[in-house]
């Protein structure tokens, strides 16, 4: 197994927020979490990341991550916004990683003009973040996540604020390059349509409990998801 | 019209400080008079050659302080307001770092001389090095402490997860983002030291002649033009500073 958690506790001023989560992932997958606002998700991701100390067992490859700072874990934690460098241009915050991992420079430039490309942005490097639309600077915020080649890429909601458009073309954009990096991740999203699209496995979480689905039908099964709900909606279309 | 009230405003700007030139060089002017009633003169500031070391050694006072004061406090309130930021007693520290200002700075002034006293402080350079810090460093915390909003916090999580090490968080993010918040704050923290009076006389005993001291010395001594210089002198660093600010700073954020 490539990613395990095990028990994972949390508590913020007495109030549960992880209630003993466990979780299993290959790699090259995706496990798309669904849960309402609250519900404990962005604090499990927090929590692989090395962002917020929790009680629990941490394994990739084995190995117990739980002790490492952040900066150890190669875990990329990608939030809702961006969160570009705003004194960096498109290419130095796509070379960032790279850079802190000592590069030769010629290398950083080879697999930096490599990234722009596959992020459809090699026309914009010398751009400043406030340049850019919504939906570049979310992709330059993958390509400077995935360029690092990080074991782990932890997505929190990463496209909620972007309209439907922008949104749809960076899911399938994900989807291509997360298969073309061989990056395994954890998604978390409130939207239904979004986890199916996303996630080789599914799981929702409510109340700092995570359920994981062995399939398709069993997610559509469980109420709590609304699948079922959604289904009957567009039957009585 | 919009012209006519900037030049309005414009002219109410400088009034003083030409008030200040004017009466520097203005040999007899009395009451009710409108313009000195005498030819203009340098006679005034000739004589500052005479004197010349006592006025550059205040100024070089002057810069000192307000030079050290500005870049102490500034770099300790960035420093702690980013460690507040996160801290979970933060409210608590926030409201403790206002209560330098529920006082006037002599009265606090005075507060602190007692403690300024039995350390031998008092009359001493270092002692109003001290002071002004005192008063200043929690003026740089509440400066920060809004700067240090969840986006910055965001980005700094999100650089560590990058590979980035505390250190290197520090000097390739923090510092780059906030170059300008902490140029601002230095500007300003510079202008409280500078133009100090209250702790500099209570703290120093008049034995540290900044020109905020010069000048309310020769106002004590009612040498209004000689204190006019030295006002004219006190003012024009300032100036400077907010031309610099202006043409560096502002325009860039």
């Amino acid at each position: 197994m490539f990613l395990a958690v095990k028990n994972m506790f949390k508590s913020y001023q007495g109030e549960s927020v992880l209630c003993g989560v466990s979780l299993e992932l290959e790699v090259n997958q995706t496990l798309a979490i669904l849960g309402k606002s609250g519900c404990g998700k962005t604090t499990l991701l927090k929590a692989i990341a090395g962002l917020t100390p929790a009680a629990g067992q941490i394994y990739v490859q084995g190995q117990d991550i739980n002790l490492l700072k952040p900066q150890q874990r190669s875990a990329v934690y990608l939030y809702q916004e961006p969160l570009l460098f705003p004194h960096y241009s498109v290419f130095e915050n796509i070379a960032f990683g790279l850079r802190l991992r000592k590069l030769a420079p010629p290398e950083i430039d080879r697999r930096t003009a490599q990234m722009l490309e596959d992020l459809e942005l090699a026309e914009h490097p010398h751009k400043m973040p406030h340049e850019l639309s919504g939906g570049q600077k979310q992709r330059v915020a993958f390509g400077r996540a995935l360029i690092v080649q990080p074991m782990l890429l932890l997505l929190d909601e990463p496209f909620a604020s972007l309209d439907p458009e922008t949104r749809s073309n960076m899911q399938a954009l994900f989807k291509r390059l997360t298969a073309e990096h061989g990056i395994t991740s954890l998604f978390v999203t409130h939207d239904l349509k979004e986890a199916l699209k996303m996630g080789d496995r599914l799981g929702y979480m409510e109340r700092g409990k995570l359920d994981l689905f062995p399939d398709y039908a069993a997610f559509a099964a469980d109420v709590r998801t609304g699948m079922s709900a959604e289904i009957e909606f567009w039957k009585k279309l | 019209m919009k012209k006519v009230i900037l030049a309005v405003l414009f002219a109410l700007f400088i009034l003083p400080f030409g008030y200040l030139v004017l009466l520097s060089v203005a040999s007899s002017w009395r009451f009710p008079e409108v313009f000195p009633s005498q030819n203009l003169s340098l006679i005034h500031w000739a004589s500052l050659s005479r004197t010349g070391v006592d006025w550059l050694s205040s100024l070089a006072t002057s810069a000192l302080v307000a030079g050290v004061v500005g870049c102490l406090s500034t770099t300790a309130g960035f420093l702690s307001s980013h460690v507040l930021s996160i801290h979970s007693s933060r409210k608590l520290w926030i409201t403790l770092a206002y209560f330098p200002y529920a006082f006037s700075p002599v009265i606090y002034a005075y507060c602190l001389s007692f403690m300024f006293n039995v350390l031998d402080l008092t009359g001493t350079l270092g002692g109003v090095l001290i002071a002004q810090f005192i008063l200043t460093y929690p003026f740089a915390v509440l400066f920060f402490f809004n700067h240090f909003d969840q986006q910055l916090r965001e980005m700094e999580a999100l650089a560590r997860t990058l590979g980035s090490s505390t250190t290197v968080v520090f000097w390739k993010i923090l510092l780059p983002i906030s170059k300008h918040t902490l140029l601002i704050c230095f500007f300003q923290v510079f202008l409280i030291s500078w133009f100090d009076y209250g702790l500099t006389s209570v703290i120093g005993l008049g034995q540290v002649k900044t020109l905020s001291i010069m000048v309310y010395q020769y106002i004590g001594e009612a040498n209004i033009h000689v204190a006019a210089i030295a006002a004219c002198l006190l003012s024009f660093p300032p100036l400077v500073l907010l031309w610099f600010n202006h043409q560096f700073v502002f325009k860039k954020v």
